[in-house]
């Protein structure tokens, strides 16, 4: 434990990197998600087809190519479009903060497509019936009635997209985001303790995880309270 | 920036060379997986706390941490300690390979005994209450009423867990070792085009996972042929 000393503020620093990449693609995630749901539910074929091809792409990819892929691949894209315009700039990078953030966004949006589709369809058709029958407007049922009964639907595997978005973000260690692992290393590089080092690492994650888990079973909770009374 | 056909032809069969090794990595650590993830299971229905607690503990670590940070503390972590390096299991971390399968293994062990419990926990118990009034033991009854039902009712599950423990193996390429996604970074090193060497990898990937996928579905079919028949 005292190989730990002077790494704490290291470590911390990391841990602000993994929770402001985990925040910051929960957002990008539910905007893919329901991209990915509104594309599949609507009338339009090629959006349809499209959104299809989305999911079993990203489902049948490893997370570290397209982490890779992204990375790389975004750097040579904006170089060549760089150099359109200066012929002088020889590589543009592109931070590992921004690639890996939008990859782990898009593979676990394409769960939540899914995920956002099934709560969409979920919603009982009875409810919707009750809201048109007293005389609410679409967009009133959609606000007072689909949007309260879909999040309590979605809401156990939007919990598992969480955990995966986290435990994902461990992978973005591998084009050079400063995160924990990325620590962990360059502190392995002066004191030698690998095993103690990535246990940390390890142990920050749980806390991130067990977190995300407590935060979501008390909104199930805080969810169930009207249903529950009734019975 | 231009898509190179001639390296891609070149590149597939060199790519496909490292086939073997990942399905080395995913059909040994399936299997030694999925009995880690029976012995979990037993331990968790047991219904004796002493072995029901610690399953839960390792079901809640091994799910909460990133599963590269499981293979940097067996691949560079345990070779810190001396009595790890002294112990028989040393031939076997000694090698990158060795420390995937066992992270993997571990790793794949935690979900796929919480997928098994599922399958348990769906019998219903009118069958085990018509297994108890023939007078079976509660052995017989697990064997004979549990066992074929619970199967059957994770199989699904079972096949999507197979199927992220694929792409898993992916992540082996950072710890040296040369499969698929091992060999196509070194060619990009080389390179440097990762379109063509990544985006043919991930149909590569999503090939195999389509094969995974069909397969399973066979065996699903095959083991619901009597359920099938009445409904």
């Amino acid at each position: 434990m005292e190989a730990l000393t002077g790494w704490w503020d290291d470590y911390a620093w990391g841990s602000l990197v993994v929770a402001k990449v985990f925040l910051t693609s929960i957002g990008l995630m539910v905007l893919f998600g329901l991209i990915g749901a509104g594309a599949k539910l609507s009338n339009i074929r090629i959006a349809q087809k499209l959104a299809g091809a989305y999911t079993v792409i990203f489902r049948g990819t490893p997370e570290i190519l397209v982490i890779l892929l992204l990375y790389f691949g975004s750097a040579i894209a904006l170089t060549s479009i760089t150099q359109m315009f200066d012929p002088e700039v020889k590589f543009v990078d592109v931070p590992p903060f921004w690639a890996g953030t939008f990859a782990i966004a898009i593979i676990v949006g394409s769960y939540a497509t899914e995920t956002f589709r099934g709560a969409f369809l979920g919603v009982s058709p009875g409810s919707i019936e009750a809201a048109r029958a007293l005389g609410m407007s679409p967009l009133q049922t959609f606000i007072y009635i689909r949007i309260p009964e879909m999040w309590r639907i979605a809401l156990p595997p939007f919990g598992n997209h969480m955990l995966s978005l986290i435990k994902d973000t461990a992978l973005i260690s591998i084009i050079g985001l400063n995160e924990t692992l990325f620590v962990a290393k360059q502190a392995i590089a002066t004191t030698n303790k690998p095993f103690t080092m990535y246990i940390f690492v390890g142990l920050i994650y749980l806390a991130f995880s067990s977190a995300i888990t407590l935060s979501v079973m008390g909104l199930e909770k805080f969810g169930k309270r009207t249903t529950e009374g009734a019975r | 920036m231009s898509f190179d056909l001639y390296l891609i032809v070149e590149s597939v069969p060199l790519m496909l060379s490292g086939i073997g090794i990942t399905l080395k990595l995913l059909v040994i650590s399936a299997f030694l997986g999925l009995l880690l993830a029976i012995l979990l299971l037993l331990m968790r229905i047991s219904g004796k706390w002493y072995l029901d607690w610690p399953a839960q503990v390792y079901i809640y670590v091994f799910r909460g941490t990133p599963i590269l940070v499981q293979i940097f503390i067996v691949y560079y972590g345990f070779p810190q300690f001396e009595f790890i390096r002294d112990s028989i299991f040393w031939p076997i971390l000694r090698e990158p390979a060795g420390c995937a399968i066992v992270a993997l293994s571990l790793n794949t062990g935690a979900y796929v005994s919480e997928i098994l419990r599922g399958g348990v926990l769906g019998v219903g118990k009118g069958l085990l209450e018509a297994g108890s009034a023939l007078g079976m033991s509660a052995r017989q009854k697990f064997i004979y009423i549990t066992t074929p039902i619970a199967v059957r009712l994770a199989l699904p599950a079972y096949s999507n867990d197979v199927i992220s423990l694929l792409k898993s193996t992916a992540l082996a390429s950072t710890i040296t070792i040369a499969d698929m996604t091992g060999i196509a970074r070194t060619i990009v090193a080389e390179t440097y085009a990762p379109y063509e060497i990544f985006i043919s990898m991930a149909i590569i990937y999503m090939a195999f996972t389509w094969v995974l996928q069909k397969s399973f579905g066979l065996i699903e079919g095959y083991l619901g042929r009597y359920a099938k028949r009445e409904a």
